[in-house]
């Protein structure tokens, strides 16, 4: 069970399972990349107000039991494809609640994953300060 | 409560604050007393490490992720000792005179900002790189503009030793670019004048203001130690940008007697597209803003500007998620990017208002001419990145989340007015501007063309904040030519100002 001081654990486990999701390259992480991500999101969240992290807490129960109505299950125990649909629905929903907590969820988990520099190398990102034989070598 | 006294306070030390501080190092060569009070740290030089999220927590308000209150545009504005100077790509750009004329403003003209603009511009080293400094990432948009017959420029940057490491917006790791932290303020602190960095101000008055001195955990000490302050003074300039120089006047009471005060806010909201090539470019390395083309300002009211951004940034501003969206990071070698800003118009509505515990609010909404020119300006990039030869491009209002080389003449249909939907894709904004609007009396406006408030005898505004409508450029040297003409006032007016 993920622990993050902003996040319950029953919220921080399915954060977790959402992110999968939305960035596969999450399943594959190491303890130590989990750990990373977790301490990330924690830090983001800590920085915003009580009632944000409140209403963050509640839209993670919404997707959570949202696939009850349509495919009669939550979340959690859906196939991949119907969790990138019902994802899906919560970004495009015409509700622009539900559209602006989706967008918020998945900066979240892009933060938590991009934001580490030991994923740069599988996107091969590699910053350096001196960067000019870079540009040369083009 | 500590009490201090001053001959002048300036609050906050970024392009506005940092241009006036030096303005006025004469007068405290000459003996009197002058502080700056800066909200954020000053790094040490191995601070500015370059990583993303841990130099946007250090140097950004809310790690540069501020929300509106419909929560549809995020915005980034720098807590720093140099303010956004830190943290902006140095693109230094002269006001265009037909927007100094649309601002109509008394004693404010074109000529007047375009020579303090140009002592900015060569004070800051500002000049355009060489060709052979150029990345790929911008000789393709300039290329892509040129296949299409579109006016492109390019931006003279404000750089001296620039080591090409791209990482500008996090800090500069090399010290390179010329902003107030390497200009104007170690000049000003030469002369005697004080800066006070992790001091908040929370309140001003015509003879005094409140600061909290905090440590934020990060940065080198504040000079002052913690705790609560009240320093008299007899001249006060309020530099704290856009959002918060609103927000200190709303709270300390202005917003009664300035019906303007907060009001007519404009952010150039901007998107960041991508188009993928079939082969690795040089983007992540180099300086990634050379190049504009302001080829549809006046007629769909957008600029677009090369950027390279880093990859939480990246992620975060493609459209969709999962598969597709990890394919497209994991071409991050080959993708090159454009950024868009949309000229909106200044509107009584969008403004700074504070919230139950004081903290300021940004209640803006794009309206449907800013949708539009987000909506031409991805049809118009997807057309600049196939022209410079990419494989497939990105757009977030794209019927599907890549649109293949083989549909770029089918650009307009693909990418939908109707799928410009805010709260789904990503707009930023970097260039906040207004809320302290300049112009004729406290009916219309805050402050005049010296950027004293209306009906003060000495409480200025120097930022960003002054302008009555967007710049339509980046903002930063306009900011300075605004900041120079509230300083020379001051230095003018010293004699009964300042009386001791």
């Amino acid at each position: 069970m993920p622990v993050m001081k902003f996040l319950s654990g029953g919220h921080a486990a399915f954060f977790m399972v959402v992110a999968e999701t939305i960035t596969p390259e999450v399943g594959s992480l190491d303890a130590g990349g989990r750990a990373r991500m977790e301490a990330i999101v924690d830090a983001a969240l800590e920085n915003r107000d009580a009632a944000t992290r409140k209403q963050f807490g509640t839209f993670l129960s919404v997707i959570r039991m949202a696939p009850l109505f349509r495919f009669g299950r939550s979340f959690d125990r859906l196939d991949a494809d119907r969790r990138t649909a019902v994802l899906r629905f919560f970004q495009d929903c015409p509700v622009a609640l539900l559209r602006k907590g989706f967008w918020g969820l998945k900066v979240l988990v892009f933060m938590g994953y991009y934001g580490q520099e030991e994923n740069w190398s599988a996107i091969g990102y590699a910053p350096d300060f001196d960067g000019r034989e870079g540009v040369r070598r083009a | 409560m500590r009490e201090l006294d001053y001959d002048v306070v300036i609050v906050g030390s970024g392009a506005g604050g940092g241009a006036v501080a030096k303005e006025l190092a004469p007068l405290a060569a000459a003996g009197k007393r002058i502080a700056v009070l800066e909200w954020g740290p000053k790094l040490a030089e191995d601070a500015y490490t370059g990583r993303e999220v841990e130099m946007a927590r250090q140097i950004f308000f809310d790690s540069g992720g501020v929300f509106t209150r419909d929560r549809t545009v995020t915005m980034a504005y720098g807590k720093a000792y140099g303010g956004s100077t830190v943290m902006y790509t140095g693109t230094s750009l002269t006001i265009p005179g037909e927007v100094v004329a649309g601002w109509d403003v008394p004693g404010i003209d074109y000529g007047d900002l375009q020579q303090r603009s140009a002592k900015y511009l060569d004070e800051n080293n500002a000049h355009k790189l060489d060709e052979s400094e150029l990345n790929d990432n911008n000789r393709l948009f300039r290329a892509g503009c040129l296949e299409l017959g579109y006016n492109v420029e390019q931006f003279p940057i404000n750089v001296k030793g620039c080591r090409s490491s791209s990482l500008c917006n996090m800090g500069c790791p090399n010290g390179a670019k010329q902003g107030t932290h390497r200009v104007q303020l170690p000049v000003a602190e030469a002369a005697g004048v004080e800066v006070i960095t992790n001091c908040r101000v929370t309140r001003v008055g015509e003879a005094s203001c409140d600061a909290v001195v905090a440590d934020p955990g990060f940065g080198l000490p504040s000079v002052w130690e913690p705790g609560e302050y009240r320093i008299k003074a007899g001249v006060i300039v309020v530099c704290g940008g856009a959002v918060n120089s609103s927000a200190l006047l709303l709270r300390s009471g202005y917003g009664d007697r300035l019906p303007a005060l907060g009001r007519y806010l404009t952010l150039h909201p901007a998107l960041i597209l991508v188009g993928e090539h079939p082969h690795e470019i040089s983007n992540f390395r180099g300086h990634p803003k050379s190049f504009y083309c302001d080829e549809f300002r006046e007629s769909e009211r957008f600029i677009l500007e090369t950027c390279m951004y880093f990859p939480f940034t990246t992620a975060k501003n493609l459209i969709g998620f999962g598969a597709e969206h990890s394919e497209l990071m994991r071409a991050f070698p080959r993708l090159q990017m454009i950024l868009v800003l949309a000229m909106d118009p200044a509107l009584a509505s969008n403004r700074v208002l504070l919230d139950g515990d004081g903290e300021a609010v940004i209640d803006y909404t794009m309206g449907p001419t800013v949708l539009d020119s987000l909506h031409r300006s991805m049809v118009t990039s997807a057309r600049i990145f196939f022209a410079a030869g990419a494989q497939r491009v990105h757009a977030p209002a794209g019927v599907s989340f890549f649109i293949d080389r083989k549909d770029a003449g089918r650009v307009e249909e693909m990418i939908p007015r109707a799928n410009v939907v805010p709260g789904k894709i990503s707009v930023t904004s970097a260039h906040l501007m207004g809320g302290c609007r300049m112009g004729r009396d406290a009916s219309d406006s805050v402050a005049d063309g010296w950027g004293r408030v209306h009906g003060a005898r000495a409480l200025y505004v120097a930022d960003s904040g002054l302008f009555p409508q967007s710049s339509e450029v980046n903002p930063y040297v306009t900011v300075m030519a605004l900041a120079d003409r509230v300083a020379e006032h001051i230095r003018d007016h010293a004699g009964e100002l300042l009386q001791s």
